[in-house]
């Protein structure tokens, strides 16, 4: 225990550099590429006066290092400033749009999972058989094409010639949810309508999936990969040599052992479907973060843009430590790393 | 006269690589009756493990392995049972202790829990306060101190000479008709050895268990076993009683390695000389298939 509790408190201290890194960066770069704020947010026709006013507003006339400051200390009150392009506080804006995001990256992630390594486990069992073959196939095709690329794919595949699969948005119209949480999938069970459920389920299904391959393919060739040299262990002979079964074999002796190695990675791509988010969700006209994010970066919003950054940024190493926890916590070398006096 | 537990007849093996094909074990032949020790000795790499593996039949589905010959288990034709027949053998009429103890252990479970599974092939149904208690015994009769620490840790946190034990009490607790033991001792100090030794014996006397006992260490194979099967590059070169063997070897291989014994300080066989006749036919004291003295 105490080492899983020296461990979270590690990973959270790198986590605050990390995101204090990326908050100056980004502070920095948004602040010196060219265009004033105060002329895209209130347009050709402004006078010198406005400018002059909103750009008193804003403080962008103080130093950098002063604006930071100032930009800091609201944030440790929980304030992220007024989005220029929305007229409302950025806070307000994020909480609208980023559980949309986050629900297409949880439900890709859970696909990625729960194709990904029993594909993978199939292909090591049944090694140079034909299973293993064909999931190699499929797998490289996975990772073989951006997930964007995918989205434009399986959209025209299965929503457009095929019409199977609805082709933007998150549910339905006649479905009004009241936002509880923001997840679609959790709302609609809260408000007891299965239906709007399953509907919800059937708009998410065709983007999370395009989200989802590549990492489906990445988890499957790593899983066989660990797997495969799992199977050449002499743990793995023993379990035979006392006549336990290969499916059971499969299952619990070498499917575990081969998880550990292939979780980091596994990890940092659930971590990096964020980022792909963005492009499928534009693919899919998906209320999220990203037409938010592009809208704002367009328009030099500077504390929306910071503001969607952040975000972006604490969920990526949220997830990340999340990821290391359960490595920890699966792996007993860890887990009991402290009983020794 | 009774059929033996374990009857190996005119058995090959080679091993198929892209190129080249290596023959590892040639028409070895190799009897082990019920309740008998019988020992295998020779030096490293001259197949006494792959014998064991093919008697498991762990080796048998591998890609690139030739096999020819017949192993015959209590009466039964090892290769005409199907495999699942073959597998339900396993784990509770023969059992092997591997030569590799730590690594032979799942790194993700509990010796406790590793255990229980195996009790579980021999009854199923078993719970896990009761495999406690069998598991407990086993251990105490190996010598482990301290057992319900042993049961509650990983193969990791264990030593070697530890994990080695746990693995003698495994192999054993089910009463196999047959139990390979492949360098069962390797890890162990000599009182533990000799423990381990006597453990064997019982079952071999109470139970009537077959035990085919690989060792290089012929001190512990002459003090052990009833007879014995000198192996040099997969082919029995040897045979008889202990006795026998040990005091009228016939073979120059076996003669060198029994020169060798007084140079030798562990257990080991050193490497011998190559001048070595090949070409010099089997020695087979006859002292009857069943060879007791
Ligand atoms: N899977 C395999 N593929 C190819 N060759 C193998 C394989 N397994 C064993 N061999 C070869 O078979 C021969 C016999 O190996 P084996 O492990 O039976 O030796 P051993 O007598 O047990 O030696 P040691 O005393 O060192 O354990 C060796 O030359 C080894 O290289
Ligand atoms: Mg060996």
């Amino acid at each position: 225990m105490i080492a899983l509790t020296r461990l979270i408190a590690k990973r959270l201290a790198t986590a605050s550099l990390v995101l204090i890194g990326v908050s100056m960066l980004i502070f920095a770069i948004a602040r010196v590429i060219p265009g004033d704020p105060a002329r895209i947010a209130l347009g050709p026709n402004a006078t010198d006066e406005q400018l002059a006013k909103l750009r008193a507003e804003l403080r962008l006339d103080d130093s950098l290092p002063a604006q930071y400051a100032h930009f800091v200390s609201e944030l440790l009150q929980g304030d992220l400033g007024i989005s220029l392009y929305t007229n409302r506080p950025v806070t307000t804006d994020i909480a609208q749009f980023l559980p949309a995001t986050l629900e297409l990256v949880l439900v890709a992630g859970t696909m990625m999972v729960l194709i990904g390594l029993p594909l993978g486990m199939l292909s090591a069992r049944y090694e140079g058989k034909w299973v293993d073959n064909l999931i190699r196939i499929v797998s490289l095709l996975g990772v073989s094409a951006p997930s964007f690329v995918w989205a434009v794919i399986l959209m025209l595949l299965f929503a457009f010639y095929l019409p199977f699969f609805p082709i933007a948005g998150r549910i339905s119209e006649q479905y009004a949810i009241d936002p509880v949480t923001g997840f679609l999938l959790i709302d609609t069970l809260l408000a007891g309508k299965p239906w709007a459920w399953l509907d919800a389920a059937w708009h998410i299904a065709l983007p999370a999936f395009a989200l989802a391959l590549s990492g489906i393919g990445q988890a499957a060739r790593l899983t066989r990969a660990n797997m495969v040299e799992t199977y050449n262990t002499p743990y793995i002979e023993m379990a035979r040599s006392y006549g336990f079964s290969e499916s059971r074999i499969a299952r619990r002796y070498a499917f575990k052992p081969s998880l550990i190695p292939s979780l980091t990675i596994i990890g940092l791509d659930f971590a990096a479907m964020l980022g792909n988010a963005f492009l499928v969700e534009a693919v899919f006209a998906w209320p999220g973060l990203s037409r938010y994010g592009v809208a704002v970066i367009l328009r030099k919003d500077l504390n929306a843009i910071l503001g969607t950054v952040l975000v972006i940024s604490a969920t990526f190493l949220i997830i990340n430590i999340i990821v290391d926890l359960l490595i920890a916590w699966l792996n007993p070398r860890i887990r009991h790393a402290e009983q020794k006096p | 006269m009774n059929t033996p537990t374990l009857a190996i007849d005119n058995l090959n093996l080679s091993f198929k690589g892209l190129l080249s094909r290596t023959q590892v074990l040639h028409s070895v032949s190799l009897n082990v009756e019920k309740g008998e020790r019988v020992a295998l000795v020779g030096e490293s790499g001259s197949g006494k493990s792959v014998l064991a593996r093919l008697v498991l039949g762990l080796l048998q589905d591998q890609r690139g392995v030739e096999v020819s010959g017949r192993i015959g288990f209590a009466g039964t034709e090892l290769d005409q049972l199907s495999r699942a027949a073959r597998r339900a053998l396993r784990g509770r009429d023969m059992s092997m202790i591997f030569q590799d103890p730590t690594s032979s252990l799942n790194p993700m479970f509990t010796i406790g829990n590793q255990f229980h599974e195996v009790l579980q092939r021999r009854t199923p149904d078993l719970g896990t306060g009761q495999a406690q208690d069998t598991a407990r015994s086993w251990l105490d009769r190996v010598s482990i101190p301290d057992t319900d620490r042993v049961l509650a840790s990983y193969p990791f946190q264990l030593s070697g000479g530890m994990n080695q034990r746990v693995m003698i009490a495994m192999a054993l607790a089910n009463n196999p008709t047959l139990l390979l033991a492949d360098e069962p001792g390797t890890a162990l100090d000599v009182t533990v050895q000799a423990q381990t030794l006597e453990l064997m014996r019982a079952l071999a006397e109470d139970v009537g268990t077959a035990v085919l006992f690989i060792s290089h260490n012929l001190g512990v194979v002459r003090e052990f076993a009833d007879r014995v099967y000198v192996i040099h590059r997969g082919r029995i070169v040897e045979s008889g009683s202990t006795t026998a063997v040990f005091d009228n070897p016939g073979h120059p291989y076996t003669q060198a390695l029994l020169a060798a014994i007084p140079r030798i300080t562990g257990d080991g066989i050193p490497d011998l000389p190559e001048q070595i006749d090949l070409s010099h036919p089997a020695v087979h004291h006859n002292t009857g298939p069943a060879g007791h003295d």
